[in-house]
């Protein structure tokens, strides 16, 4: 279970994050949606430390992040993936290479057993016959569908998903949006940030809506698609939908 | 005139293959203290980048001291005033060459990879962390490698300027290319054609040299 309690981050004078509380169960789907600049992201970073939050606490399987020595954290964060909009392979290293490093770097693995693992991931996201090859020569769909693969060669309990399709061409959202669903299908617990509604309302357990730093809404996409409560998130549907 | 060049030519003759071989030590020289420098560099750079402020400023205060002195200075020093001031005895001029060469690269060099590290993307390193992969590997496995390829164009000016201004060693009685042409000029006591044969040698080096250089970036360019 991840809990994120009374979440404040501010930046110099930027208060982007004002007293955000969210728990994920296992096994639960949280979307996230929002305008741009609400702090969706910054929120989703704060829950793996990789943005160090001003105020509050969270915990992952009652451990306390925001408590722990740097050492500590690093141990703690194989337990979450993350997937990111600008999918951040290693450009100097191969598709197989992205796979193994961590496993065999960071769990110990033999370089055997990561590259099994390895096919198997690169299997089941549909791209084999690239494991030879370098990011740089893949589509954008295809890094992003290699960079969710990696995360998941760590085994991890979590996976966060930062607007993983907003950067893609849209002809290329429906491949990796198809990979996300079917691990969501497999009982994985994921927070996502998105802009894609019907990818949300398919996939979510929960959908929670953020606007200027804070938690506004926060329920079943059933209720929340039909019928928002506050205004600002039936503003928001009515303008992208 | 051209007649005494060509007399001049005939004279040193015999001297001219001893004179050409010191291009080895001249390159002897460089590739030492590039060594010397990318490994020091390396060290200072990450110095520079940490958070650590003792070492940031140690690393800042030492690029400082060894950019803003004359290098043949620094040689000097290095051969002739530590030694009597520690009482070592004599030195060996071509060690004393390629520590202080190696030394004086090291700072310049930091400020090629510091600039080539903060270059590489940011994400990167957020996507190692998100791994569970800890500072070191990252910057080695991760960080390092890309780092590194983007400035090996700047590394390689680097080396020639090394082959090039290995000269002034001829200053602490090392016998490099430089030297040598003295020393033949000194014997027939004719200047300009040992001269101009280190001259030429000096640039047929330094043309080889670029030409490598340019072939390394293009194939590092075509795994992009």
């Amino acid at each position: 279970m991840i809990k994120a309690e009374h979440i404040f981050k501010n930046f110099g004078e930027l208060h982007v994050l004002k007293d955000v509380s969210l728990e994920i169960r296992k096994g639960e789907v949280v979307v996230i949606i929002g305008p741009s600049g609400s702090g969706k992201s910054t929120f989703l970073r704060c829950i793996n430390l990789l943005e160090k939050p001003t105020g509050g606490r969270v915990e992952i399987d009652d451990q306390e992040m925001t408590a722990l020595r740097p050492k500590q954290v690093v141990k703690v964060r194989e337990k979450v993936g993350m997937v990111f909009q600008h999918f951040y392979l290693f450009p100097h290293k191969t598709v197989l290479e992205n796979l193994i490093y961590a496993p065999m770097k960071v769990k110990g693995l033999s370089r055997e057993k990561a590259e099994e693992r390895a096919k198997e991931l690169l299997e089941k996201v549909g791209l084999s016959e690239k494991a030879g090859q370098y990011p740089s020569k893949l589509s954008g769909g295809q890094q992003q569908r290699v960079a969710i693969a990696r995360a998941l060669a760590m085994e991890p309990d979590y996976m966060l998903f930062d607007e993983p399709t907003s950067a893609l061409d849209p002809e290329m959202v429906k491949e990796v949006l198809e990979v996300i669903q079917s691990l969501a299908d497999t009982g994985m617990t994921m927070i996502i940030v998105t802009h894609e509604m019907g990818f949300a309302k398919m996939v979510a357990d929960k959908v929670v809506f953020m606007d200027d730093g804070q938690i506004l809404e926060s329920a079943s996409p059933d209720q929340f698609f039909s019928a928002p409560k506050t205004d600002r998130a039936k503003d928001f549907l009515e303008k992208i939908l | 005139m051209l007649n005494d060049l060509i007399g001049g030519f005939k004279t040193i003759a015999p001297s001219i293959p001893y004179i050409i071989n010191g291009i080895w030590v001249s390159l002897g020289i460089a590739l030492g203290a590039s060594i010397l420098g990318f490994v020091g560099g390396i060290l200072l750079s990450l110095c520079k980048i940490g958070n650590i402020k003792v070492l940031n400023g140690l690393a800042r205060a030492y690029t400082s001291v060894f950019r803003g002195t004359p290098l043949i200075l620094q040689l000097a020093i290095a051969y002739f005033g530590i030694p009597q001031l520690f009482q070592m005895g004599d030195v060996n001029p071509f060690t004393c060459a390629v520590l202080t060469f190696g030394l004086n690269s090291a700072a310049y060099m930091s400020e090629i990879i510091r600039s080539g590290i903060n270059a590489v993307d940011k994400g990167q390193f957020e996507a190692s962390e998100a791994l569970g992969i800890s500072y070191w590997p990252a910057m080695k496995d991760i960080i390092l490698p890309q780092a590194i390829k983007n400035i090996l164009p700047a590394m390689m000016n680097e080396f020639i300027t090394l082959t090039k201004d290995s000269a002034i060693v001829s200053t602490i009685s090392v016998t490099d290319m430089m030297r040598r042409s003295q020393i033949v000029a000194a014997q027939y006591y004719l200047y300009f054609p040992p001269m101009l044969v280190s001259l030429v040698m000096y640039y047929v080096i330094v043309l080889i040299l670029t030409y490598f250089g340019g072939r390394l970036e293009r194939r590092m360019r075509r795994s992009d």
